[in-house]
């Protein structure tokens, strides 16, 4: 008895892949910085009803486009209307496209690629030939036809972006189930009579998680440069709403006198998408199996 | 002709600086055959590797030392230099044939291409020369095959062609990486006997790198051991099977299975008896076509296979790559479906038994893997992993499962400590000591033991057979052991089946069918066999 | 080999059927679609459209009239222009379209395998840094940012190149091309940096060196080959993007190519045109995947073989 109690005060506490990953990741400097710029640019959006220096639809005819000041940091539009509270309301509506549309993409594609996997068989088949075929789509054009015929709303798009998005997300964790599925360790639990459901959710997803967060991150970015060409082209987000697309749309056509206007609204896109990326790699370099091998 | 010095290779890896090998001296006569001895880790491999320049750098780095080889330091040539040595004084040829031809180019181009580079003749020269070459390895037909792909080659042919390329620029010196280990004992044979011959008539030097200490002993005339980077040993090949000075190569020695069974069977006839396999056949079926369901593809895996096992035996199952001796296992297992025939364990069928009686059944019978690193789940802890089935069946509750998981834990031979560590902490025969506790938790009636020890090395492999001769005395297993290895078999198994090609070939006594085979493929495993 | 294309072509059937199904039910259901008589469209208009489209027979005749007419490259007249057809509309705009996505194409392939071949050979060092970290700036920064930047710094700025137009001034094709291609050498650039560093990897690599080869045949003979397997199976798609990307710089360059009269045909609702670019775009990209997946098989002698039937 005393043994025993001894035994488990030296116990040696095991450091787990995930744990192992984390750490690997907060060693990569650039990882760190796209995640510390993603969560500033998430709260700054969330905030901005509450910190915007102006009001979003306050115009100042008389004062027109002004270049960058202490006033106005990062100077006003045509309208005299504040870029930098522009720009903020316009993160809000990127950003939230951003991730709805990738939440709508992976929960489709995780139970699509999920489901085929894992049944295999004929099933797997028809499921698949189903999304190789969608592959075949046009789907940029698709979603500036269904913008046409049913006008452009903030759902419609979450919706049609999604729906494109998930097709290459199904694909990914059909590879994954495949593969662990055949690994020895799941047929050790087949072999020590788990249930099916317990072998999906203790063995399966544990394992499949990794590959499935790197390419979310990666998906947003993707999301968010989709909805921005839409809005640029005018297909997308209408006025009086804008995003960082139709703020660049509308920079561009002052780009000669009044450059700023395209300037800020286009490097805070590029610097999300910039993060958005380089979290993704420094997710997938840290959850890299083969990298925690040696 | 060779004379390499204090040779010290480092790796630079993000864990740190790892000595690869640490001052290695040894010398190479012409026409010489030196033996390289050693487990994974030795630096036998990066050794040879380093003196061609060939291990990535980074992140390896030769720290120090001279390799002359013909009156030249090839540590200190430029990389211009040294390809010229490379492929025209010293060939390589390496350890699988699958992936070390190119599969994007024809085998002519592939042989073509060395003499091209180093030697100053025509294209049809050289293609003559190939012709020539792939004759002398043994490859028939060779007018016709000459322009094939590398896949349209078996295994054993592929290993040929690679000889073929490697001495058709007629190099002095020829380093064979581990040639044969993925390769069938008898096709093992077959290529020893080659080299042996090619190394005569050429009169080649070559560097022999093993881990098998009985190829090492058929091929070489001298022999290097080496452990963990170092030289542990030198000698001539006698002396070091007979007089061995250091306590590893003894140890090396012993992990040699050459003995028969070290214990009594424990077989208890009953009736009908414990386990009964018949007619059994598991055909693996492959439908194709768009609108009409036709058989494109059929492999009679296990073939109508009937036999049968006592209580307390163990029985070994061999056969090479292919023999059908994986799924014969693994229909028993019920993890692949099985076309027809019975298998009673006890009397009861499991083919016939419902999904739900199959789940709680499953806890009579259970299986050891062979790839330790595939069989452990990476995302739970050996607690977890040991108290899963205990769980599952409902043989402990969360409260005293711990004290089942210690018991587990030592009677495998592993600290207690360790429990809340998770696989990737392990070492491969750890592992497998995590995959057998896992397998005897649930006090099975049956094992069935699948390759446990092919992936592992041989002083580790020796303590695993050790261990599973304990536990089945101990726990009154019944144990079926699959292995394509003729000496672990006779070393574990009261009675031995023989496989080929989905059949059943023979069946006996471990010692009688060792000591007299009838068949003539049992024969021929057991002539294959590496005498030391 | 043939069979093999053949199986291919076949398979393609459905899937354009797909498109052309529901491009022509979506538009069918349109509020105020063409099809619907409410609007208020010019009369001559709607007398083409019954003759064309046989407005008063049941839908699935009209659609089976509709693909009729395809078959014979016939897509309808235009809604808004009623002198003109959609094919007038894509012969007068293809032209341009395409050979801004083949330059695009081109300049997007030279970069991108140049720069992840180099980066491939010496992995993290700085001969891999610079490249990849061009990438990443070619991922992250949008045709329509990169496009008016590059206008505004070439354009007019400095005033080396010219700001609009298509094949009237010398160096207009320049801006667009880059533009359009920026991006997608920047994917190339990664993706073969990846393929080459996974084949370098290979043990037959290894036997390369081992024969004493030079670096430059280890890498065009033994190595590309293998290395340039994803690059080909990512242009098929490519395609579609590059497609949908001439709508932006066609629009930014101001180019009278078919991207910008098909965003044009967007804000004007002119729903044949629409349907008719949407089903030629779908064309497009069905046999641009064609052609990748029968250049991947040619690459592969095993692929070869299996599709072949073996022997």
């Amino acid at each position: 008895m005393h043994q025993e109690i001894a035994g488990i005060q030296n116990l040696e506490q095991g450091v787990s892949l995930s744990q192992d990953a984390f750490r690997r990741l907060k060693k990569n400097k650039m990882a760190m910085i796209g995640l510390l710029v993603l969560l500033f640019f998430i709260v700054i959006a969330l905030l901005t009803p509450w910190i915007a220096p102006y009001s979003y639809e306050g115009q100042n005819l008389e004062l027109g486009a002004t270049s960058p000041s202490l006033k106005n940091w990062l100077g006003t539009d045509t309208l005299g209307r504040d870029q930098l509270t522009r720009v903020m309301y316009g993160s809000r509506i990127s950003l939230a496209v951003g991730f709805i549309a990738t939440a709508v993409a992976l929960l489709i594609g995780v139970l699509w690629g999920a489901t085929a996997g894992f049944l295999g068989g004929r099933v797997d088949a028809i499921m698949m030939r189903i999304v190789d075929a969608l592959y075949a789509l046009p789907f940029t054009i698709f979603i500036i036809l269904l913008t046409v015929i049913f006008g452009n709303s903030l759902i419609l798009l979450f919706m049609a972006i999604g729906a494109v998005e998930w097709l290459t997300m199904a694909r990914i964790v059909r590879g994954q189930v495949l593969t662990i599925k055949k690994q020895e360790f799941v047929e050790a639990a087949v072999s020590m009579g788990l249930s099916p459901w317990q072998i999906i959710s203790r063995h399966l997803i544990p394992n499949v998680l990794g590959p499935i967060i790197v390419y979310t991150t990666l998906t947003i970015p993707s999301v968010i440069l989709l909805e921005s060409f839409l809005s640029f082209l005018g297909l997308g987000i209408q006025p009086p709403q804008s995003s960082w697309g139709s703020l660049i749309s509308g920079g561009v056509e002052s780009m000669e006198e009044y450059p700023w206007l395209l300037i800020f609204p286009g490097l805070v896109l590029s610097i999300t998408l910039f993060s958005l990326n380089f979290l993704g790699d420094g997710l997938r370099d840290a959850l890299d199996p083969r990298a925690s091998k040696d | 002709m060779l004379n390499v010095k204090n040779l010290r290779v480092l790796f630079n890896t993000r864990n740190g600086t790892t000595v690869a090998v640490e001052d290695l001296s040894f010398t190479l006569n012409a026409g010489e055959v030196l033996g390289i001895v050693g487990e994974s880790g030795s630096g036998k491999s990066v050794a040879c590797y380093s003196l061609l320049g060939l291990i990535p750098m980074p992140p390896g780095k030769i720290e120090s030392g001279s390799a002359e080889f013909l009156g030249q330091d090839l540590l200190k040539m430029s990389e211009t230099e040294l390809r010229a040595i490379r492929g025209e004084k010293i060939s390589m040829i390496f350890q699988d044939p699958m992936t070390s031809l190119n599969p994007y180019m024809r085998v002519s181009d592939q042989l073509i291409e060395s003499v091209l580079q180093h030697k100053k003749i025509s294209k049809k020269e050289a293609r003559q020369r190939a012709i020539n070459a792939l004759n002398e390895v043994g490859i028939r037909d060779v007018e016709a095959r000459i322009d094939d792909y590398p896949h349209q080659f078996s295994g054993g042919m592929r290993q040929r062609v690679m000889i073929a390329m490697a001495l058709i620029t007629e190099p002095q010196l020829l380093i064979a990486d581990e040639p044969t280990t993925a390769l069938d004992v008898t096709v093992q044979a077959q290529i020893l006997t080659l080299i042996k011959k090619l190394q005569k008539s050429h009169n080649l030097a070559v560097i022999f790198i093993t881990h098998d200490l009985g190829v090492a002993a058929q091929m070489a005339d001298n022999i290097i051991v080496m452990e963990k980077g170092k030289l542990v040993e030198q000698g001539t090949t006698e002396q070091i099977f007979k007089a061995p000075a250091q306590e590893y190569t003894r140890k090396l020695l012993s992990a040699v299975l050459t003995t028969s069974k070290p214990t009594p069977s424990l077989a208890e006839q009953t009736e009908p008896p414990f386990l009964q396999v018949k007619d059994l056949k598991t055909y693996f079926l492959q439908f194709g076509g768009a609108l009409v369901k036709r058989l494109v593809h059929s492999q009679k895996a296990v073939d109508d296979i009937s036999f049968s096992v006592s209580r307390g035996e163990i029985l070994g199952i061999v056969g090479e790559s292919g023999s059908g001796k994986s799924t014969l296992g693994r229909s028993i297992m019920r993890l692949v479906d099985a076309q027809s025939g019975k298998i009673l364990l006890e009397g009861k069928n499991l083919l016939k038994l419902s999904a739900s009686d199959l789940k709680k059944s499953r806890r009579d019978f259970q299986m050891i893997f062979q790839d330790p690193y595939a069989s452990l789940n990476p995302r739970m802890t050996v607690f977890d992993t040991l108290a899963e089935p205990l769980l599952t069946h409902k043989l402990a509750t969360r409260k005293n499962v711990l004290e089942q998981v210690n018991q587990l834990m030592d009677d495998v031979g592993l600290d207690r400590r360790f429990v809340r560590k998770y696989p990737h902490e392990f070492s491969g025969g750890q592992r497998q000591r995590i995959a057998i506790a896992r397998a005897i938790a649930l006090k099975p009636k049956l094992i069935i033991a699948d390759e446990p020890v092919s992936a592992l090395d041989v002083t580790i492999r020796a303590q695993i057979l050790k261990l599973l001769l304990e536990l089945t005395q101990k726990h009154q297993l019944t144990m079926l052991f699959i292995s394509h290895d003729m000496s672990v078999v006779r070393y574990l198994s009261d009675r031995v089946l023989v496989m080929q090609k989905g059949k059943l070939v023979e069946e006996g006594e471990t010692e009688a069918l060792f000591i007299a085979p009838k068949e003539a493929y049992t024969q021929q495993l057991l002539a294959a066999i590496p005498k030391i | 080999m043939y069979l093999f294309i053949i199986r291919r072509i076949l398979q393609s059937i459905p899937v354009l059927l797909l498109v052309t199904a529901v491009t022509f039910f979506m538009v069918h259901a349109a509020p105020g679609g063409p099809f619907s008589q409410e609007r208020n469209v010019p009369p001559e208009v709607i007398k083409r459209l019954n003759q064309r489209y046989h407005l008063d027979e049941p839908m699935w005749q009209q659609f089976f009239s509709y693909v009729g007419n395809l078959l014979k490259g016939d897509f309808g007249p235009s809604f808004k222009y009623p002198s003109h057809t959609v094919n007038d509309l894509i012969v007068a705009g293809f032209p341009a379209t395409f050979e801004l996505a083949f330059y695009a194409t081109i300049f997007a392939v030279l970069i991108g395998l140049i720069a992840g071949v180099i980066a491939s050979l010496k992995p993290n060092t700085i001969q891999d840094y610079i490249p990849m970290s061009s990438a990443m700036l070619g991922i992250c920064l949008p045709s329509f940012v990169l496009g008016p930047l590059l206008l505004l710094v070439f354009g007019i700025w400095l005033q080396w190149l010219p700001v609009a137009g298509w094949g009237q001034i010398p160096g207009d094709k320049i801006l667009p091309s880059i533009t359009l291609g920026a991006s997608y050498a920047a994917y190339i650039a990664r993706i073969s940096r990846g393929g080459m560093l996974e084949v370098l990897s290979q043990d037959y690599i290894r036997t390369a060196r081992a024969k004493g080869l030079s670096t430059a045949r280890i890498v065009f003979v033994h190595a590309l080959r293998g290395g340039i397997t994803p690059v080909i199976s990512f242009l098929g798609p490519a395609i579609a993007g590059l497609l949908a990307g001439s709508f932006v710089v066609e629009t930014i360059f101001q180019i009278p190519g078919l991207g910008r009269f098909y965003v044009q045909a967007a804000f004007n609702r002119d729903y044949t045109m629409i349907m008719g670019c949407t089903i030629f775009f779908a064309f497009l990209i069905v046999v641009f995947n064609l052609l990748s997946d029968v250049i991947l098989v040619w690459l592969n002698p095993r692929l070869r073989q299996q599709v072949g039937g073996g022997h």
